[in-house]
Formats: structure tokens, C-alpha cells, sequence
């Protein structure tokens, strides 16, 4: 079976279309700038050809349509015809309390992600227009969204709940979601067989380090504590958002202010984070870049960022009464070895070592960074949250057909 | 037909307020003002407002970039051909209205809503001057519209339900409630806040109380965002003045009749927010200067 795998920003389109026999990359690209005269639109046949083109593109629909173009291309293309596409899975962001795991499109979940978008405001739109552009592409093909929520339903109540009067959750089902649930669940059972033991038998903490950042706790595979809450600003430092603060500032800040209730929201997700501590970017390879040039508040932003990390990972320890391996991912996961190396080493009281020949140059290989003599696996683990999609997908659509 | 592309036509606080609105939710916008120099201050009011909000976190400098550039200025009507929706946001005559319907009808496609932002003049009587009465509707934005969410929907005559129902989600997709009136002058909006700040005119001028006595009064007294005055200020006193003579003219009830005090002010050439001074002070930015009672 042939899955088309979808990530929609609000003006980008992330794609990548997997022959699931093989679990092989068919194809893949990005179009950015959706809406724009001068939109981006890339495609790639991995080790083939490879397409950049710069041309108006103005809705997602249209993005859709030229992505299918270049899918079925006499010359590039890996398909004869567009039916060949059997299913497209797409990455929703909050699922909320309806969704515990992927489920199958219909008019139903629809209106539902429509009630969601007021929790996660800068994805579920975008997620939305995905699924409503690729049901105009692709009419009469199953769509299955996965939801980032979905990994973490497994946490115990202690874990979810806030401490508000209980109403809140009842009312509002106001509680402790979790995102980047495809990222943890992928890496932490890739960690598992890198080595050689049961996912059911370890304790693993899988830092997932991008644009959001969030950190789980999976004890036995099963996720039992995260950063990220009701909505994705809660927990660590991220790039535009604040991550953990205390309510009673927001406040303070609301009155001092004269803010609205959505201009605090922006602030909060927009303008806080790296970016608004350094000044300089939401960017960590900017501020790790001005930190070396001996940029103070770049230091400063950059040691907020670990510190937040490591004491999350200390808490997790804690949480679970143990770990066994810890799990690097995400674009800085992945590429910040300074970040790495930085928390490994303050974390020698938990018996942590760090080999930095293997840690410090560049790959996209998963490898252990931890030295011989730790007592915690520290890995990196480039994540693959389309592949977990692709699954997904596949495993729902052919149970359709039973 | 899926609304991409707004036609608005008027630079005043109206159409700009309303092309900033609109443009920020993603639409295009092709802006129609009388003259160049027009044009360029209502973009200029614009990048202010939008650096007012940004200075609110309210937005970031990407998604300001990215609204101005999506306004588009022109002084030709003509250009509004490749509208998906037409609005006209200004005040104006009934005459003039109905030549620019007249016009609008001919240059926009067949299935293009037309609305005017009026709250006092006939949507009927618009709707008269084109060959396409069924699709021609009243959108009446309620002052400051990047922030107020109400926009009265007003049915002509001839308004056909589908009409409405397209304009309803318009508004949604703009994050605005649609509420549903008959024509009829002032709305409600409109003919509830006029006797009120016609009536702080008067209640000033008596000598009851001071301009700020009188907004704290209420503000607090009626959890008010802002006073009756400093509403009229926002508003502009030669909009409330037009208005108070329609609703006057239209149902005679003394209570709409101009406040003396009104009418001195515009007068004066004291409009409010728009010239700095009007019941109270105000710096270029539109933030009140404290202790600044000009009456």
C-alpha cells in the first residue's frame, strides 16, 4: 500500500509518500510561502531527481494539487495515477480527550478538531485546511489523522491533572495532554532495539528538541508523564514560547500591560522563549552562534534552555524511580551537540558520562553518545513522525477493508 | 464562490480599519481611495496600528509585514473587477452611494456581494441602483474594528437568504459574530449609542459634571471599556453628528436631535481621535492624554 503522509503549517505543506511493503521513501518535499506569489515548492525522489520551483501557489488546495502533479509526473513522478495513492495520513496536532489514538476522517472528527482549534492555536487550523485540501485533491481517498495527544493518553491521572478545583476538568476537560506524542513514541521504541532490550522493560526519557520542545517519561513503553500540557506552551523553553512560568505574573503582566486575554496568548507563544529572553532569534544555532562570539545574553538564553532541559530530566528520574536511557531528538536533539554535552555533564551524579568523540560531529545516524562506563544510555535518535503516520495509516485503512 | 480577494472602497477610519481587519485574517485586500496621498496615509494609519499591536504582543513583525502586503492601493474602481467581495466604508450621501453601486455593478462579477458599511442610509435604496438587488447586503462594522466583534447584517428588501448566509461566514472566517437586523436607521448599534452620547453632551454642557466625571461615571458604573465621550472621540464627532441628524431626520424623536455642544465641536474642527482633540486629548499613537478634558 502506497500513504501519503501530510504536515500542514498554517503557510507550508510537508510531505513525504512511503511505499509501506518496504516502509521505503518514495518521495518527499516541503512547499513554503503558501499564499504567496512567490511560493517554494521542492520535491525529491530520494537519490533521484530533485525539483525547486518558485511560483504562485495561494491555497493549500492548490499546494495539494501541485504536490499530486509532481507525484504522478511522466518523467519524475513515482506513480502512474493518483488512485495509486491508497490513503493520506496527517499529522493533527490536538486531539484533545476525543481522540486517544489515529483515527479515520469523517464529517465527525472534523467538526471535533474544529472545537479543538481553541487549544492549540497556531496548528489545528493549519491541520484542518490539510485534510480539507487533500479531501478536494484526492476525493473518495481514506485520510487518518494521528494526533500528537494521542502517544501520551496512557499517563495516570496524577500525572494529567492539574491541581484546579476538579470542575475545571470536568467542565472544560481542562488537564495535561502532552504533544509530539509520533516523535517520543518512535524514538523510544527505536532506542529500545538499538539496545537489543525490550521497550516493556525499560525506563527511557526521549527529549524532543525542535521548534516546541517537549520531554516525556516512558516507563515500559508507556508514556506516564510530559512537559507539554493543555496546550503546547507548557514545559520547557521553546523558541517563541515561555514554557513553565508562574500563572500569577501573567497577571500581573495582564494589568501592567493593558493586555487582552489574546494579546497575552501571543505573547506568550510568539514572542517569549529564546527569542524574546535573547533579543536575537528564535533560532538556537543563532544563539549558540552569538554565544560564541561572546554574546551575553546568548550565553544566558542558551543556559535558561539546559538548565530548563536537565531539570526536567532530573524530575523524570525521579518520576519514574529510574532511567535507563536517555534519547536526543528533534532538529536541536539531533544537531546541538554543545546542548548534549551540556546537560550529560551535569547530570555525573546520576552516573552520566558523555564520549565526545562519538557526541560531538555531525551525523544523521542513531549512535550512542554516552561513554562506557555510564550508568544511564545517553542516544540520539533522529525522530521519524512520518513514518509512525505512515503506520498508522496503512494499519487503519486495511483494517477498513476486513 | 470561496471570498480570497475584498474590494474596499473609503481610506477613512472605516475602510482602513476594515482592510486591516480583513487583511490580517488572511484576505486579500484591494484598497479604492480617492487619491494617492489618501491612500498612503490610510496605509500609513495602518503600519501604525499594526506596530501599536505588535508593541501589545499582539502580533510579530512577520505577521505585519505580511497584512500590509496584502493590501493593495488603487484610485480605479475598475481594478475591483477582480474582487471576490465588495464593501464601501464610507460616509457618504445616498446619492453618491447609489452612483457607486451603480458603478460597482457593472465593473464586479455577476456573483459578487455587494455591502455597504452604513448604519443609516437604505440598503434597499442601494440595492436599487445595481441589477443584482438580491446581492446586495449591509455589513455595518462596529468602531474599533480590528477589536469590536460584532458586525451588524442587514437585510434589504431584496436580500436573498443565501446572500445572508454567505456574509454570516464571512464573518466567521473573519472571528466576527453576525447579527441579523432589518433595515431600519441606526441598526441597534448605532441607534443605542447615540441617544447615550447625545445625551453625555448634554449632561456636560448643563454643567452636571466634568467630560472625565462623566466617562469614569459610567465606565465603572456599567463596566464600560471606555465612557460615552471617549467612545464619541473614537468614533469621530463629525460621524456621530451625521449620524444623530439621520436618526433625528429619520424618526424625529427629540432625543436623536444634535447636542449644541456636538455640533460646536465639529465646528471647531475638533473631531476626536482623528484630529487629537475632541471631548478629550490624544497623542499620535490614539492613546488618551491624561488630565487633557477639553470641555
Amino acid at each position: 500500500m502506497k500513504v501519503l503522509v501530510l504536515n500542514c503549517g498554517s503557510s507550508s505543506l510537508k510531505y513525504q509518500f512511503l511505499n509501506m511493503e518496504t516502509e521505503q521513501v518514495l518521495a518527499t518535499g516541503l512547499i513554503q510561502r503558501i499564499g504567496m506569489e512567490d511560493a517554494i515548492f521542492e520535491y525529491k525522489v530520494p537519490g533521484g531527481k530533485e525539483i525547486k520551483d518558485v511560483t504562485p501557489i495561494l491555497d493549500h488546495t492548490t499546494a495539494t494539487k501541485k504536490m499530486l502533479a509532481a507525484l504522478v509526473h511522466k518523467e519524475y513522478g513515482v506513480v502512474a495515477d493518483p488512485s495509486e495513492i491508497k490513503a493520506v495520513g496527517h499529522r493533527v496536532v490536538h486531539g484533545g480527550e476525543a481522540f486517544t489514538g489515529s483515527v479515520l476522517i469523517n464529517d465527525e472528527v472534523k467538526n471535533t478538531l474544529r472545537v479543538l482549534i481553541d487549544l492549540a492555536p497556531l496548528h489545528n487550523p493549519a491541520n484542518l485546511t490539510g485534510i480539507l485540501a487533500a479531501e478536494a485533491a484526492l476525493p473518495g481517498t481514506p485520510q487518518v489523522g494521528v494526533f500528537d495527544t494521542a502517544f501520551h493518553q496512557t499517563m495516570p491521572r496524577k500525572a494529567f491533572l492539574y491541581a484546579l478545583p476538579y470542575a475545571m476538568y470536568k467542565r472544560h476537560k481542562v488537564r495535561r495532554y502532552g504533544f509530539h506524542g509520533t516523535s517520543h513514541k518512535y524514538v523510544s521504541e527505536r532506542v529500545a532495539a538499538c539496545m537489543g532490550k525490550p521497550l516493556s522493560e525499560l525506563k527511557v526519557i526521549t527529549a524532543h528538541m525542535g521548534n516546541g520542545c517537549s520531554i516525556c517519561a516512558i516507563d515500559g513503553g508507556k508514556s506516564v508523564d510530559t512537559s507539554m500540557g493543555f496546550t503546547p506552551l507548557e514545559g520547557l523553553i521553546m523558541g517563541t514560547r515561555s514554557g513553565d512560568i508562574d500563572p500569577g505574573a501573567l497577571f500581573y503582566i495582564m494589568s501592567r500591560e493593558d493586555l487582552t486575554v489574546q494579546e497575552l496568548n501571543s505573547m506568550l507563544n510568539k514572542h517569549s522563549g529564546m527569542r524574546g529572553i535573547s533579543g536575537i532569534s528564535s533560532d538556537s544555532r543563532q544563539i549558540e552562534e552569538e554565544m560564541e562570539k561572546g554574546d551575553e545574553r546568548a550565553k544566558e538564553t542558551f543556559d535558561m534552555f539546559e538548565y530548563r532541559l536537565r531539570k526536567y530530566i532530573g524530575s523524570y528520574i525521579a518520576a519514574m524511580n529510574g532511567c535507563d536511557a536517555i534519547v536526543f531528538t528533534g532538529g536541536i536533539g539531533e544537531n546541538s551537540d554543545l546542548l548534549r554535552s551540556s546537560v550529560c555533564n551535569n547530570l555525573r551524579y546520576f552516573g552520566v558520562t558523555i564520549d565526545e568523540s562519538i557526541n560531538k560531529p555531525r551525523s544523521k545516524k542513531e549512535r550512542k553518545i554516552s561513554g562506557a562506563d555510564s550508568k544511564i544510555d545517553v542516544w540520539v535518535i533522529p525522530t521519524n513522525e512520518e513514518l509512525v503516520i505512515a503506520r498508522d495509516t496503512r494499519d487503519l485503512v486495511e483494517s477498513l477493508k476486513k | 464562490m470561496t471570498v480570497r480577494t475584498w474590494g474596499i472602497i473609503g481610506t477613512g477610519p472605516m475602510g482602513r480599519g476594515i482592510a486591516e481587519l480583513v487583511a490580517s485574517k488572511g484576505f486579500e485586500v484591494i484598497l479604492v481611495g480617492r487619491t494617492p496621498a489618501e491612500l498612503d496615509r490610510a496605509r500609513a494609519c495602518v503600519d501604525q496600528s499594526l506596530a501599536h499591536q505588535i508593541e501589545h504582543w499582539a502580533i510579530t513583525d512577520a505577521e505585519k509585514k505580511l497584512t500590509l502586503s496584502r493590501i493593495h492601493s488603487t484610485t480605479e474602481l475598475t481594478q475591483l473587477a477582480d474582487a471576490d467581495f465588495v464593501i464601501a466604508a464610507f460616509v457618504a450621501e445616498i446619492e453618491e452611494d447609489k452612483e457607486l453601486f451603480r458603478t460597482l455593478d457593472q465593473v464586479c462579477r455577476k456573483d459578487v456581494i455587494l455591502a455597504s458599511n452604513t448604519s443609516t442610509l437604505s440598503i434597499t435604496e442601494m440595492a436599487s441602483a445595481t441589477f443584482r438587488p438580491g446581492n446586495v447586503i449591509g455589513t455595518h462594522f462596529v468602531p474599533p474594528m480590528t477589536k469590536t466583534r460584532v458586525v451588524e447584517i442587514v437585510r434589504g428588501l431584496k436580500t436573498t437568504d443565501e446572500t445572508v448566509a454567505k456574509v454570516m461566514d464571512l464573518m466567521g472566517a473573519l472571528d466576527r459574530k453576525g447579527v441579523e437586523v432589518y433595515e431600519s436607521t441606526g441598526y441597534v448599534t448605532t441607534r443605542l449609542i447615540v441617544p447615550l452620547i447625545n445625551e453625555a453632551c448634554a449632561t456636560l454642557l448643563e454643567g452636571v459634571a466634568t467630560a472625565d466625571a462623566i466617562d469614569t461615571a459610567m465606565r465603572l458604573g456599567y463596566e464600560m471599556a471606555r465612557g460615552p465621550l471617549e467612545i464619541a472621540d473614537r468614533i469621530g464627532l463629525d460621524t456621530v453628528l451625521v449620524m444623530c441628524e439621520r436618526l433625528w431626520r429619520e424618526y424625529g424623536e427629540v432625543r436623536y436631535r444634535p447636542a449644541r455642544l456636538l455640533k460646536k465641536l465639529v465646528r471647531a474642527g475638533h473631531l476626536g481621535v482623528e484630529t487629537g482633540e475632541g471631548f478629550f486629548r490624544y497623542d499620535a499613537k490614539g492613546h488618551r492624554i491624561n488630565g487633557g478634558g477639553n470641555a
